[in-house]
């Protein structure tokens, strides 16, 4: 069953062209990869699905379908008030008055991502760049959702959490028919993680199943013939404007 | 000029009656002036204020009354911030400052003088039973609406991309502005144009220091924004003051004692 459809995508920002004529589609309970060098549209592709920025073509969603989106960066204030349960309770509909199920729940969810029963109590604005990190991703699984766009979800955490995000990526999307589309730039993890790949440069120059769509040839035409040591080598840790 | 003595003071309402305006008003400014304060809209209130002004002026010529004016000229400012913003990408703060600080001189040139200082410090004027009752319902509203509301304002705050996701888009921040000036406009009448950003600010920089959630923070800036301007009103009709200032001078120093609570969180 498709879960997106893609057509014609275009996304132009300041006399630029950010993304040209991109077309694809996404079927239910697959996790699709986004690969390209830095600057090649993967983040303005993910917030063209969201209705984030302006853009001509067609993107259609499976009716119902409920979309959470981990974006790259994510920071907050020291001094914001805000304790790590009610940075939860603002995805549940009940904030004021939270029942008991729920906060029992989130200790679960935490725990599934490595992160301490304590920090429910400790104000969000403390906890490190990797603990904010697991935490939007336990934030965006929470409420059960169909599709999650993860845009970079490793960047700002050790190897061991990265291990532990793609192993709950591939089971929301066995068990619970979640669908995942996810930017990274570890062809590593997207080899083995992922079911489809979509090469993207601006516009779209390849898309398959990983192990016959990464093909040296295929690395060069995206990176450049230099550009697939520069990712090799720096895998993980490049920022990304796209 | 210190403003003491009955002759410096309007004719008012009875004290209950001026309780209950400031009970409810504080209240509705607190719980608002929380988000204010996370947005770092703080100065925009000063500002915003200082549109009523010319309102409140045109309100006169025409023999209307001045609340009127107030509202119909905070409405029309908040829609043209939002929209310039969005048109401009400039700051909310920068805009307001831009379009609006003007206005206090406009304001200043056409009230006549006789209505300068209540324009400016506010007073308690006595209203009839649907006056008030307009009045009491309209800053409860303002409450409801931001604590009904407060999940998505804070959103908002948070990340506009994942507020956005969320079903939280730009409308909230329409209505939070739309709240910001009718609270201002219900608070102009109690403490004045140049002191009711004061009333937003004081009562969430309080909470602020002492609150470690947002739920505490929230309830915290609408508790203490209640009773500084109930007891400030008590204090200035027991020894003859105005009450504005009366109520912002002693927000200013529940603020100071509240500091040793920041410092110990490290906040």
């Amino acid at each position: 069953m498709r879960v997106l459809e893609v057509r014609d995508l275009t996304v132009r920002l300041g006399g630029e062209t950010l993304l040209d004529d991109v077309t694809f589609t996404v079927d239910r309970a697959t996790i699709l990869a986004v690969v390209g060098p830095n600057g090649a549209g993967k983040t303005t592709l993910f917030k063209a699905l969201l209705g984030l920025v302006p853009y001509t073509g067609h993107v259609a969603w499976a009716p119902g379908a409920r979309v959470v989106y981990v974006p790259q960066r994510f920071t907050v204030p020291a001094a914001m008030p805000l304790t790590v349960t009610e940075f939860f309770l603002l995805a549940s509909p009940r904030f004021w008055l939270p029942d008991r199920q729920f906060v029992a729940h989130l200790t679960h969810e935490l725990d599934l991502l490595g992160l301490p029963p304590h920090v429910l109590d400790r104000p969000v604005g403390v906890l490190s760049s990797g603990q904010l990190q697991r935490l939007l991703v336990s934030w965006a699984l929470l409420e059960h959702p169909d599709v999650v766009l993860f845009d970079e979800p490793t960047a700002s955490v050790d190897a061991g959490f990265g291990q532990t995000v793609y192993a709950i990526m591939r089971r929301i999307c066995r068990e619970r028919g979640a669908t995942v589309l996810l930017i990274s730039h570890d062809l590593n993890v997207v080899s083995t993680c992922a079911d489809r790949v979509l090469c993207l440069n601006r516009r779209l120059l390849c898309t398959g199943p990983p192990a016959e769509t990464l093909t040296p040839a295929a690395l060069e035409r995206l990176f450049g013939p230099v550009g697939v040591h520069g990712h090799a080598a720096g895998a993980g840790h490049a920022a990304d404007r796209g | 000029m210190l403003l003491t003595g009955a002759d410096a003071v309007p004719a008012a309402g009875t004290l209950a009656q001026q309780l209950a305006i400031a009970a409810a008003v504080g209240a509705s400014s607190g719980a608002i002036g929380a988000f204010v304060v996370l947005k770092r809209m703080a100065l925009v209130g000063d500002a915003l204020s200082h549109v009523a002004l010319p309102g409140i002026a045109l309100a006169l010529a025409y023999g209307l009354d001045p609340l009127w004016g107030i509202v119909v000229s905070l409405l029309l400012a908040a829609g043209l911030v939002w929209w310039l913003q969005d048109q401009t990408g400039l700051p909310v703060d920068a805009l307001v400052g831009l379009l609006f600080t003007a206005s206090l001189a406009v304001g200043i040139l056409l009230i006549p003088d006789a209505e300068i200082l209540e324009s400016l410090f506010g007073a308690f004027p006595a209203l009839s039973a649907p006056e008030l009752a307009i009045t009491l319902g309209s800053a409860l509203a303002a409450l409801g609406v931001t604590f009904a509301f407060a999940r998505r304002f804070l959103l908002r705050v948070l990340s506009e991309d994942l507020a956005r996701v969320a079903g939280a888009g730009r409308g909230y921040d329409l209505l939070l502005l739309v709240v910001f000036c009718g609270v201002v406009a219900l608070g102009i009448k109690l403490v004045g144009t140049l002191l009711m950003g004061a009333l937003t600010i004081i009562p969430a920089s309080i909470a602020r220091n002492v609150a470690g959630g947002m739920r505490a923070y929230m309830m915290g800036s609408a508790a203490c924004g209640a009773a500084v301007a109930v007891a400030g009103t008590a204090l200035a009709a027991w020894w003859s003051l105005r009450p504005g200032p009366t109520i912002i001078l002693l927000g200013v120093v529940v603020f100071v004692f509240s500091l040793p609570f920041a410092a110990r969180a490290g906040k």
